[in-house]
Protein backbone atom coordinates (compact mmCIF):
# COMPACT_ATOMS: atom_id res chain seq x y z
CA UNK A 1 0.00 0.00 0.00
CA UNK A 2 1.24 3.44 -0.67
CA UNK A 3 1.98 5.55 1.65
CA UNK A 4 -0.83 8.13 0.32
CA UNK A 5 -3.24 5.55 0.59
CA UNK A 6 -1.95 4.49 3.99
CA UNK A 7 -2.79 7.97 4.98
CA UNK A 8 -6.42 7.96 3.52
CA UNK A 9 -7.32 4.61 5.16
CA UNK A 10 -5.87 5.72 8.54
CA UNK A 11 -7.90 8.88 7.98
CA UNK A 12 -11.00 7.77 6.93
CA UNK A 13 -10.93 4.86 9.94
CA UNK A 14 -10.46 8.26 12.35
CA UNK A 15 -13.33 9.83 10.96
CA UNK A 16 -15.91 6.62 10.85
CA UNK A 17 -14.60 6.24 15.04
CA UNK A 18 -14.42 8.31 17.78
CA UNK A 19 -12.70 6.16 19.38
CA UNK A 20 -9.52 5.64 17.43
CA UNK A 21 -6.12 7.08 18.78
CA UNK A 22 -4.54 9.83 16.88
CA UNK A 23 -1.85 8.50 13.84
CA UNK A 24 1.61 9.13 15.31
CA UNK A 25 3.11 12.29 15.45
CA UNK A 26 -0.18 14.52 15.52
CA UNK A 27 -0.94 16.90 17.19
CA UNK A 28 -3.81 18.56 19.56
CA UNK A 29 -3.90 20.62 16.93
CA UNK A 30 -4.50 17.56 14.28
CA UNK A 31 -7.57 16.06 16.92
CA UNK A 32 -9.50 19.31 16.40
CA UNK A 33 -9.02 19.35 13.04
CA UNK A 34 -9.98 15.66 12.73
CA UNK A 35 -13.09 16.45 14.91
CA UNK A 36 -14.06 19.22 12.43
CA UNK A 37 -14.02 16.54 9.59
CA UNK A 38 -15.90 14.26 11.89
CA UNK A 39 -18.38 16.50 12.82
CA UNK A 40 -18.84 17.28 8.89
CA UNK A 41 -19.31 13.45 7.90
CA UNK A 42 -22.00 12.99 10.49
CA UNK A 43 -23.96 16.18 9.94
CA UNK A 44 -23.87 16.16 6.81
CA UNK A 45 -24.95 12.30 6.85
CA UNK A 46 -27.46 12.56 9.13
CA UNK A 47 -29.21 15.66 7.37
CA UNK A 48 -29.07 13.08 4.42
CA UNK A 49 -31.33 10.90 6.02
CA UNK A 50 -33.36 13.69 7.17
CA UNK A 51 -34.76 15.51 4.17
CA UNK A 52 -35.43 11.72 2.98
CA UNK A 53 -37.11 10.36 6.07
CA UNK A 54 -39.30 13.14 7.14
CA UNK A 55 -42.15 11.42 8.04
CA UNK A 56 -39.90 8.62 10.08
CA UNK A 57 -38.48 10.84 11.94
CA UNK A 58 -42.03 12.69 12.67
CA UNK A 59 -43.32 9.47 13.66
CA UNK A 60 -40.17 8.46 16.04
CA UNK A 61 -39.42 11.91 17.36
CA UNK A 62 -36.06 14.10 16.31
CA UNK A 63 -34.43 11.98 18.93
CA UNK A 64 -35.03 8.86 18.53
CA UNK A 65 -34.41 9.48 14.82
CA UNK A 66 -31.32 11.05 15.51
CA UNK A 67 -30.07 8.17 17.37
CA UNK A 68 -31.13 5.37 14.98
CA UNK A 69 -29.34 7.54 11.94
CA UNK A 70 -25.79 7.39 13.81
CA UNK A 71 -26.71 3.72 14.35
CA UNK A 72 -27.63 3.08 10.56
CA UNK A 73 -24.13 5.06 9.42
CA UNK A 74 -21.89 3.44 12.38
CA UNK A 75 -23.10 0.03 11.17
CA UNK A 76 -23.23 0.80 7.04
CA UNK A 77 -21.01 3.71 6.44
CA UNK A 78 -21.61 4.83 2.81
CA UNK A 79 -19.29 3.86 0.14
CA UNK A 80 -21.49 5.41 -2.99
CA UNK A 81 -20.27 8.67 -4.20
CA UNK A 82 -23.70 10.08 -4.05
CA UNK A 83 -25.13 10.76 -0.52
CA UNK A 84 -28.61 10.25 -2.03
CA UNK A 85 -28.19 6.75 -1.63
CA UNK A 86 -27.15 7.31 2.35
CA UNK A 87 -30.66 6.03 2.82
CA UNK A 88 -29.91 2.69 1.61
CA UNK A 89 -30.97 -0.32 4.26
CA UNK A 90 -32.30 1.99 6.03
CA UNK A 91 -35.76 0.56 6.72
CA UNK A 92 -33.67 -2.35 7.52
CA UNK A 93 -31.98 -0.86 9.92
CA UNK A 94 -35.69 0.74 11.82
CA UNK A 95 -36.56 -3.06 11.55
CA UNK A 96 -33.43 -3.77 13.45
CA UNK A 97 -34.21 -0.99 16.12
CA UNK A 98 -37.77 -0.74 16.31
CA UNK A 99 -38.70 -4.67 16.48
CA UNK A 100 -42.49 -4.17 18.59
CA UNK A 101 -43.28 -1.04 15.74
CA UNK A 102 -43.11 -2.81 12.44
CA UNK A 103 -44.85 0.65 11.36
CA UNK A 104 -41.83 2.29 11.57
CA UNK A 105 -39.54 0.00 9.15
CA UNK A 106 -42.91 -0.02 6.97
CA UNK A 107 -42.76 3.86 6.65
CA UNK A 108 -39.08 3.82 6.02
CA UNK A 109 -39.67 1.85 3.29
CA UNK A 110 -42.33 3.68 1.92
CA UNK A 111 -40.11 7.03 2.15
CA UNK A 112 -37.26 5.45 0.35
CA UNK A 113 -39.25 3.93 -2.43
CA UNK A 114 -40.60 7.35 -3.17
CA UNK A 115 -37.19 8.97 -2.76
CA UNK A 116 -35.94 6.23 -5.24
CA UNK A 117 -38.93 6.55 -7.62
CA UNK A 118 -38.56 10.87 -7.92
CA UNK A 119 -35.40 10.72 -9.91
CA UNK A 120 -36.56 7.21 -11.70
CA UNK A 121 -35.85 7.12 -15.34
CA UNK A 122 -38.30 9.05 -17.50
CA UNK A 123 -41.34 7.20 -18.98
CA UNK A 124 -43.85 7.51 -20.46
CA UNK A 125 -47.21 5.64 -19.28
CA UNK A 126 -48.90 3.31 -21.78
CA UNK A 127 -52.17 4.13 -21.38
CA UNK A 128 -55.55 1.83 -21.59
CA UNK A 129 -56.12 3.45 -25.06
CA UNK A 130 -52.46 2.74 -26.38
CA UNK A 131 -53.02 -0.82 -24.55
CA UNK A 132 -56.67 -2.01 -26.39
CA UNK A 133 -54.56 -0.47 -29.72
CA UNK A 134 -52.34 -3.07 -28.99
CA UNK A 135 -54.41 -5.82 -27.42
CA UNK A 136 -57.18 -5.40 -29.81
CA UNK A 137 -56.79 -7.97 -31.83
CA UNK A 138 -54.85 -10.33 -29.49
CA UNK A 139 -56.33 -13.90 -29.47
CA UNK A 140 -56.27 -16.31 -26.49
CA UNK A 141 -52.62 -17.61 -26.57
CA UNK A 142 -51.31 -13.79 -27.04
CA UNK A 143 -53.64 -12.59 -23.70
CA UNK A 144 -51.91 -15.74 -22.36
CA UNK A 145 -48.40 -14.88 -23.35
CA UNK A 146 -48.92 -10.93 -22.40
CA UNK A 147 -46.02 -9.65 -20.58
CA UNK A 148 -45.37 -6.00 -19.45
CA UNK A 149 -42.69 -3.29 -19.22
CA UNK A 150 -43.55 -1.25 -15.78
CA UNK A 151 -42.39 1.79 -15.24
CA UNK A 152 -38.99 2.73 -13.99
CA UNK A 153 -38.76 2.97 -10.18
CA UNK A 154 -42.29 0.93 -9.27
CA UNK A 155 -41.30 -0.76 -6.05
CA UNK A 156 -43.54 -2.63 -3.84
CA UNK A 157 -43.91 -4.24 -0.26
CA UNK A 158 -46.29 -6.00 1.92
CA UNK A 159 -47.29 -4.46 5.14
CA UNK A 160 -49.33 -4.71 7.96
CA UNK A 161 -50.21 -1.05 8.54
CA UNK A 162 -52.30 1.32 6.80
CA UNK A 163 -49.40 3.46 5.56
CA UNK A 164 -51.95 5.77 3.44
CA UNK A 165 -53.50 7.16 7.08
CA UNK A 166 -49.87 7.71 8.73
CA UNK A 167 -48.62 8.81 5.79
CA UNK A 168 -51.56 11.88 6.07
CA UNK A 169 -51.15 12.33 9.66
CA UNK A 170 -47.57 13.08 9.28
CA UNK A 171 -47.81 15.69 6.96
CA UNK A 172 -46.85 18.38 9.27
CA UNK A 173 -45.01 18.15 12.52
CA UNK A 174 -46.81 18.48 15.54
CA UNK A 175 -49.73 15.96 14.35
CA UNK A 176 -50.43 12.45 16.23
CA UNK A 177 -49.50 9.79 14.06
CA UNK A 178 -52.05 7.49 12.66
CA UNK A 179 -51.16 3.81 13.17
CA UNK A 180 -53.85 1.38 12.20
CA UNK A 181 -53.28 -1.87 11.84
CA UNK A 182 -54.94 -3.32 8.49
CA UNK A 183 -57.60 -6.36 9.32
CA UNK A 184 -55.54 -7.81 6.24
CA UNK A 185 -51.96 -7.77 5.22
CA UNK A 186 -52.04 -5.62 2.01
CA UNK A 187 -49.53 -4.63 -0.43
CA UNK A 188 -48.25 -0.81 -1.05
CA UNK A 189 -47.05 0.24 -4.61
CA UNK A 190 -44.12 3.28 -5.63
CA UNK A 191 -44.18 4.84 -8.11
CA UNK A 192 -43.73 8.14 -10.31
CA UNK A 193 -46.53 9.78 -11.97
CA UNK A 194 -45.34 12.46 -14.03
CA UNK A 195 -42.80 14.23 -11.68
CA UNK A 196 -44.70 13.51 -8.25
CA UNK A 197 -44.29 10.35 -7.05
CA UNK A 198 -46.94 7.90 -5.85
CA UNK A 199 -48.61 4.90 -3.79
CA UNK A 200 -51.33 2.81 -3.29
CA UNK A 201 -52.21 0.24 -0.99
CA UNK A 202 -54.11 -3.14 -2.81
CA UNK A 203 -54.26 -6.34 -1.89
CA UNK A 204 -51.92 -8.85 -1.20
CA UNK A 205 -52.70 -11.10 -4.38
CA UNK A 206 -52.46 -8.26 -6.61
CA UNK A 207 -49.26 -7.73 -5.19
CA UNK A 208 -48.29 -11.26 -5.64
CA UNK A 209 -49.61 -10.59 -9.26
CA UNK A 210 -47.97 -7.29 -9.94
CA UNK A 211 -44.33 -9.05 -8.64
CA UNK A 212 -44.48 -12.04 -11.00
CA UNK A 213 -45.22 -9.81 -13.68
CA UNK A 214 -42.31 -7.27 -13.07
CA UNK A 215 -40.15 -10.61 -12.64
CA UNK A 216 -40.87 -11.91 -15.86
CA UNK A 217 -43.98 -14.12 -15.61
CA UNK A 218 -47.01 -14.09 -18.67
CA UNK A 219 -50.40 -12.79 -17.80
CA UNK A 220 -51.62 -16.47 -18.55
CA UNK A 221 -49.13 -17.80 -15.63
CA UNK A 222 -50.85 -14.67 -13.43
CA UNK A 223 -54.55 -15.99 -14.46
CA UNK A 224 -53.73 -19.68 -13.48
CA UNK A 225 -52.35 -18.50 -10.29
CA UNK A 226 -55.27 -16.14 -9.41
CA UNK A 227 -57.61 -19.34 -10.52
CA UNK A 228 -55.48 -21.53 -8.11
CA UNK A 229 -56.24 -18.91 -5.03
CA UNK A 230 -59.65 -17.71 -6.29
CA UNK A 231 -61.55 -19.97 -7.98
CA UNK A 232 -63.08 -19.21 -11.30
CA UNK A 233 -63.17 -15.34 -10.02
CA UNK A 234 -59.84 -15.21 -11.15
CA UNK A 235 -60.09 -14.41 -14.46
CA UNK A 236 -61.98 -11.47 -13.75
CA UNK A 237 -59.62 -10.63 -10.51
CA UNK A 238 -56.81 -10.26 -13.26
CA UNK A 239 -58.44 -7.92 -15.79
CA UNK A 240 -59.53 -5.74 -12.52
CA UNK A 241 -55.36 -5.76 -11.90
CA UNK A 242 -54.36 -4.81 -15.28
CA UNK A 243 -56.44 -2.41 -15.58
CA UNK A 244 -55.35 -0.63 -12.63
CA UNK A 245 -51.79 -0.54 -13.72
CA UNK A 246 -53.24 0.81 -17.07
CA UNK A 247 -55.26 3.48 -15.49
CA UNK A 248 -52.91 4.59 -12.84
CA UNK A 249 -49.87 4.79 -15.18
CA UNK A 250 -48.13 2.19 -13.65
CA UNK A 251 -47.38 0.45 -17.54
CA UNK A 252 -44.53 1.23 -19.63
CA UNK A 253 -45.02 -1.11 -22.65
CA UNK A 254 -46.35 -4.32 -23.61
CA UNK A 255 -42.78 -6.18 -22.90
CA UNK B 1 -7.15 19.14 -24.13
CA UNK B 2 -8.96 22.13 -24.82
CA UNK B 3 -8.40 25.41 -23.84
CA UNK B 4 -11.35 27.40 -21.73
CA UNK B 5 -11.54 30.67 -22.73
CA UNK B 6 -12.08 33.59 -20.14
CA UNK B 7 -15.32 34.80 -19.36
CA UNK B 8 -16.19 37.93 -17.35
CA UNK B 9 -19.48 37.62 -15.44
CA UNK B 10 -21.14 37.23 -11.95
CA UNK B 11 -23.28 34.75 -10.87
CA UNK B 12 -25.06 32.34 -8.41
CA UNK B 13 -25.09 28.51 -7.20
CA UNK B 14 -28.77 27.39 -8.08
CA UNK B 15 -30.36 25.64 -4.76
CA UNK B 16 -33.12 24.39 -4.18
CA UNK B 17 -35.25 27.39 -2.30
CA UNK B 18 -34.51 29.24 -5.67
CA UNK B 19 -35.94 27.57 -8.60
CA UNK B 20 -39.12 29.65 -8.56
CA UNK B 21 -37.20 32.68 -8.47
CA UNK B 22 -35.02 31.07 -11.48
CA UNK B 23 -37.98 29.60 -13.29
CA UNK B 24 -40.58 32.16 -13.30
CA UNK B 25 -38.81 35.23 -13.56
CA UNK B 26 -35.87 37.39 -14.99
CA UNK B 27 -32.74 36.63 -12.55
CA UNK B 28 -30.14 39.08 -13.47
CA UNK B 29 -26.99 36.69 -13.45
CA UNK B 30 -24.41 35.96 -16.25
CA UNK B 31 -24.59 32.24 -15.26
CA UNK B 32 -25.70 29.60 -12.73
CA UNK B 33 -23.59 27.34 -11.26
CA UNK B 34 -24.90 23.52 -9.97
CA UNK B 35 -24.01 20.79 -7.46
CA UNK B 36 -22.66 18.23 -10.31
CA UNK B 37 -24.42 15.33 -8.51
CA UNK B 38 -27.66 16.79 -7.47
CA UNK B 39 -28.36 16.10 -11.21
CA UNK B 40 -26.29 12.74 -12.09
CA UNK B 41 -29.44 11.00 -11.80
CA UNK B 42 -31.90 8.90 -14.49
CA UNK B 43 -34.66 11.61 -14.81
CA UNK B 44 -37.26 13.47 -13.04
CA UNK B 45 -38.07 17.16 -12.05
CA UNK B 46 -34.59 17.63 -11.01
CA UNK B 47 -33.05 17.26 -14.56
CA UNK B 48 -36.12 19.10 -16.32
CA UNK B 49 -35.57 22.36 -14.18
CA UNK B 50 -32.05 22.18 -14.61
CA UNK B 51 -32.86 22.24 -18.40
CA UNK B 52 -35.46 25.04 -17.88
CA UNK B 53 -32.93 26.88 -15.87
CA UNK B 54 -29.85 25.96 -18.92
CA UNK B 55 -32.14 27.28 -21.53
CA UNK B 56 -32.24 31.01 -20.03
CA UNK B 57 -28.40 31.07 -18.58
CA UNK B 58 -25.22 29.56 -19.36
CA UNK B 59 -24.35 26.66 -16.50
CA UNK B 60 -21.64 25.77 -14.84
CA UNK B 61 -20.99 21.69 -13.20
CA UNK B 62 -19.66 22.05 -10.32
CA UNK B 63 -18.69 18.58 -8.22
CA UNK B 64 -17.97 17.55 -4.97
CA UNK B 65 -17.64 13.99 -5.56
CA UNK B 66 -14.76 13.42 -8.22
CA UNK B 67 -12.34 12.70 -5.72
CA UNK B 68 -8.93 13.59 -7.36
CA UNK B 69 -6.81 13.04 -4.99
CA UNK B 70 -8.03 9.27 -3.86
CA UNK B 71 -5.08 7.04 -3.84
CA UNK B 72 -7.55 4.40 -4.96
CA UNK B 73 -8.30 6.03 -8.38
CA UNK B 74 -11.52 7.26 -10.10
CA UNK B 75 -14.96 6.16 -9.94
CA UNK B 76 -15.67 5.04 -13.69
CA UNK B 77 -19.68 4.89 -13.24
CA UNK B 78 -19.05 8.64 -11.84
CA UNK B 79 -16.91 9.97 -14.51
CA UNK B 80 -19.50 7.98 -17.06
CA UNK B 81 -22.99 9.78 -15.32
CA UNK B 82 -20.85 13.38 -15.11
CA UNK B 83 -20.16 13.04 -18.96
CA UNK B 84 -23.80 12.42 -19.58
CA UNK B 85 -25.13 15.58 -17.66
CA UNK B 86 -21.96 17.26 -19.22
CA UNK B 87 -22.96 16.37 -23.04
CA UNK B 88 -26.80 16.76 -21.76
CA UNK B 89 -26.44 21.05 -20.13
CA UNK B 90 -23.66 21.91 -22.76
CA UNK B 91 -21.52 23.79 -19.14
CA UNK B 92 -19.88 26.73 -19.94
CA UNK B 93 -17.15 24.31 -17.61
CA UNK B 94 -16.86 21.35 -15.01
CA UNK B 95 -15.01 21.81 -11.63
CA UNK B 96 -14.21 20.14 -8.65
CA UNK B 97 -11.95 20.34 -5.60
CA UNK B 98 -8.49 19.40 -5.08
CA UNK B 99 -9.47 17.08 -2.27
CA UNK B 100 -10.27 13.53 -1.37
CA UNK B 101 -13.53 12.14 -0.41
CA UNK B 102 -13.12 8.79 -0.36
CA UNK B 103 -11.42 5.54 0.00
CA UNK B 104 -11.85 2.29 -1.79
CA UNK B 105 -13.99 1.29 1.12
CA UNK B 106 -16.26 4.47 2.19
CA UNK B 107 -17.12 7.97 1.20
CA UNK B 108 -16.91 10.71 3.20
CA UNK B 109 -19.02 13.11 1.51
CA UNK B 110 -16.63 15.76 2.67
CA UNK B 111 -13.72 17.62 1.21
CA UNK B 112 -11.05 15.78 2.80
CA UNK B 113 -7.71 17.31 3.28
CA UNK B 114 -4.80 15.64 0.89
CA UNK B 115 -1.04 15.34 2.44
CA UNK B 116 1.02 18.00 0.21
CA UNK B 117 3.64 14.80 -1.17
CA UNK B 118 5.23 14.54 -4.12
CA UNK B 119 3.23 11.34 -4.27
CA UNK B 120 0.20 13.15 -3.94
CA UNK B 121 1.12 15.43 -6.12
CA UNK B 122 1.57 12.32 -8.81
CA UNK B 123 -1.85 10.78 -7.68
CA UNK B 124 -3.69 13.78 -8.57
CA UNK B 125 -2.37 14.19 -11.53
CA UNK B 126 -2.84 10.87 -13.06
CA UNK B 127 -6.47 11.38 -11.57
CA UNK B 128 -6.84 14.88 -13.66
CA UNK B 129 -5.28 13.33 -16.72
CA UNK B 130 -7.90 10.28 -16.75
CA UNK B 131 -11.01 12.39 -15.74
CA UNK B 132 -10.24 15.02 -18.52
CA UNK B 133 -9.32 12.01 -21.16
CA UNK B 134 -12.98 10.39 -20.07
CA UNK B 135 -15.06 13.43 -20.26
CA UNK B 136 -13.50 14.84 -23.32
CA UNK B 137 -12.50 18.31 -21.50
CA UNK B 138 -10.32 20.41 -19.42
CA UNK B 139 -11.45 21.06 -15.80
CA UNK B 140 -11.22 23.56 -13.25
CA UNK B 141 -10.65 22.71 -9.70
CA UNK B 142 -11.36 24.65 -6.58
CA UNK B 143 -8.64 25.01 -3.62
CA UNK B 144 -10.32 23.84 -0.65
CA UNK B 145 -10.49 25.00 3.03
CA UNK B 146 -8.88 22.74 5.61
CA UNK B 147 -8.77 22.32 9.31
CA UNK B 148 -5.45 20.36 9.09
CA UNK B 149 -1.90 19.81 7.39
CA UNK B 150 -0.27 16.41 7.64
CA UNK B 151 3.45 16.46 9.24
CA UNK B 152 4.49 14.81 6.03
CA UNK B 153 3.84 17.64 3.81
CA UNK B 154 6.52 18.57 1.21
CA UNK B 155 5.59 22.02 -0.16
CA UNK B 156 3.02 24.75 0.08
CA UNK B 157 -0.60 24.03 -1.33
CA UNK B 158 0.06 27.28 -3.75
CA UNK B 159 3.10 25.28 -5.22
CA UNK B 160 0.95 22.12 -5.03
CA UNK B 161 -2.12 24.03 -6.67
CA UNK B 162 0.95 25.29 -9.61
CA UNK B 163 2.43 22.20 -10.37
CA UNK B 164 -1.13 20.76 -10.97
CA UNK B 165 -2.14 22.90 -13.26
CA UNK B 166 1.06 22.94 -15.06
CA UNK B 167 1.49 19.70 -15.56
CA UNK B 168 -2.54 18.78 -16.27
CA UNK B 169 -3.10 21.72 -17.95
CA UNK B 170 -6.37 22.11 -16.02
CA UNK B 171 -7.57 25.70 -14.77
CA UNK B 172 -8.47 27.15 -11.23
CA UNK B 173 -11.23 27.84 -9.50
CA UNK B 174 -9.95 29.93 -6.47
CA UNK B 175 -12.16 30.17 -3.80
CA UNK B 176 -11.07 33.25 -1.94
CA UNK B 177 -12.83 32.98 1.59
CA UNK B 178 -10.90 29.55 1.30
CA UNK B 179 -7.95 30.71 0.95
CA UNK B 180 -8.21 33.34 4.11
CA UNK B 181 -9.81 30.07 5.98
CA UNK B 182 -7.17 28.04 5.49
CA UNK B 183 -4.71 31.41 6.07
CA UNK B 184 -5.72 31.67 9.51
CA UNK B 185 -5.77 27.70 10.24
CA UNK B 186 -2.28 27.78 9.10
CA UNK B 187 -1.07 30.74 9.47
CA UNK B 188 0.17 31.24 6.35
CA UNK B 189 -0.08 34.59 4.29
CA UNK B 190 -3.18 34.20 1.72
CA UNK B 191 -2.10 37.12 -0.78
CA UNK B 192 1.65 34.87 -0.93
CA UNK B 193 -1.09 31.72 -1.07
CA UNK B 194 -2.50 33.43 -4.56
CA UNK B 195 0.57 35.04 -5.28
CA UNK B 196 1.97 31.86 -5.56
CA UNK B 197 -0.68 30.32 -8.05
CA UNK B 198 -0.27 30.85 -11.79
CA UNK B 199 -3.48 33.62 -12.09
CA UNK B 200 -3.12 33.23 -15.87
CA UNK B 201 -5.58 29.88 -15.50
CA UNK B 202 -7.98 31.20 -12.99
CA UNK B 203 -11.00 31.20 -14.69
CA UNK B 204 -13.84 31.38 -12.11
CA UNK B 205 -13.91 32.55 -8.25
CA UNK B 206 -16.45 31.77 -5.84
CA UNK B 207 -16.76 33.93 -2.83
CA UNK B 208 -18.34 32.95 0.54
CA UNK B 209 -18.81 33.23 4.63
CA UNK B 210 -17.25 31.31 7.14
CA UNK B 211 -17.48 30.46 10.77
CA UNK B 212 -14.73 32.36 13.05
CA UNK B 213 -12.83 31.03 15.43
CA UNK B 214 -14.17 31.15 18.82
CA UNK B 215 -12.23 31.09 22.56
CA UNK B 216 -13.16 27.63 23.00
CA UNK B 217 -12.46 26.76 19.58
CA UNK B 218 -9.14 28.05 17.87
CA UNK B 219 -10.37 27.32 13.99
CA UNK B 220 -12.29 29.00 11.21
CA UNK B 221 -15.12 26.69 9.70
CA UNK B 222 -15.56 26.94 5.75
CA UNK B 223 -20.03 26.78 6.69
CA UNK B 224 -20.56 28.93 3.45
CA UNK B 225 -23.87 29.20 5.68
CA UNK B 226 -23.80 33.22 5.73
CA UNK B 227 -22.58 36.69 4.06
CA UNK B 228 -18.75 37.06 2.87
CA UNK B 229 -17.11 39.09 5.54
CA UNK B 230 -14.73 42.04 4.77
CA UNK B 231 -11.02 40.46 5.04
CA UNK B 232 -12.22 38.56 2.16
CA UNK B 233 -14.05 41.29 0.36
CA UNK B 234 -10.56 43.11 0.53
CA UNK B 235 -9.16 39.86 -0.52
CA UNK B 236 -11.04 39.73 -3.78
CA UNK B 237 -10.05 42.93 -4.50
CA UNK B 238 -6.32 42.46 -4.32
CA UNK B 239 -6.96 39.24 -5.97
CA UNK B 240 -9.01 40.83 -9.39
CA UNK B 241 -6.54 43.30 -9.72
CA UNK B 242 -3.80 40.65 -10.03
CA UNK B 243 -6.34 38.12 -12.45
CA UNK B 244 -7.56 40.67 -14.41
CA UNK B 245 -11.62 40.06 -15.39
CA UNK B 246 -12.76 36.41 -14.38
CA UNK B 247 -16.21 34.71 -13.32
CA UNK B 248 -17.13 35.63 -9.92
CA UNK B 249 -20.17 33.59 -7.96
CA UNK B 250 -21.02 33.99 -4.32
CA UNK B 251 -21.43 30.73 -3.16
CA UNK B 252 -23.63 30.07 -0.43
CA UNK B 253 -24.51 26.42 0.68
CA UNK B 254 -26.17 26.62 3.87
CA UNK B 255 -28.53 29.43 5.67
CA UNK B 256 -29.84 30.35 1.93
CA UNK B 257 -31.20 33.76 2.12
CA UNK B 258 -34.22 35.23 -0.71
CA UNK B 259 -32.51 35.56 -3.65
CA UNK B 260 -32.51 39.79 -3.43
CA UNK B 261 -29.52 39.44 -0.48
CA UNK B 262 -27.25 37.17 -2.85
CA UNK B 263 -27.83 39.64 -5.79
CA UNK B 264 -27.08 42.83 -3.13
CA UNK B 265 -23.84 40.84 -2.34
CA UNK B 266 -23.33 39.77 -6.07
CA UNK B 267 -23.39 44.23 -6.78
CA UNK B 268 -20.89 44.22 -4.61
CA UNK B 269 -18.61 42.05 -6.31
CA UNK B 270 -19.26 44.07 -9.34
CA UNK B 271 -18.54 47.37 -8.11
CA UNK B 272 -15.46 45.82 -6.53
CA UNK B 273 -14.54 44.20 -9.53
CA UNK B 274 -14.83 47.64 -11.85
CA UNK B 275 -12.84 49.19 -9.62
CA UNK B 276 -9.87 46.96 -9.26
CA UNK B 277 -9.96 46.35 -12.96
CA UNK B 278 -10.31 50.25 -13.68
CA UNK B 279 -7.25 50.32 -11.34
CA UNK B 280 -5.13 47.73 -13.02
CA UNK B 281 -6.10 49.64 -16.31
CA UNK B 282 -4.81 53.11 -14.98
Amino acid sequence: MSALAARQTAFMESLLDDERALPDGWTQRHAAGLDIYRNNYRSALVEALRATFERTERLVGEDTFARAAAHHLIMHPPSSWTLDLAGAGFAETCQYLFPSDPEVAELAWLEWSMHLAFVACDARPLTSEGFLESAGDFDEEDWAELRLAFKPGLKLRDTAHDLKRLWSSLDIAGKLPEIVRLTEPSSNIVWREGERPVFITVSQAEGRALTAMMDGASYGEVCEALVAQQGAEGIALAGTMLRRWLCEGMVEAIA
Amino acid sequence: MTSIAPFHGYGLGLRRTHYADFLEGEVPVDFVEVISENYMVEGGKPLRILEEVRAKHPVILHGVSMSVGSASGLDDEYLARLKTLAQRIDPLWVSDHLCWTRTSAHNSHDLLPLPLTHEALDTVCDNIDHAQETLGRTMLFENPSSYLTFPEDEMSEWDFMAAMARRTGCYMLLDVNNVHVSAQNHGFDAQEYIAGLPLERVRQIHLAGHTPATPERDIVIDTHDREVCEAVWELYEWTVARTGPVATMIERDDGIPPLGELLDELDRARSIADRSLEARAA
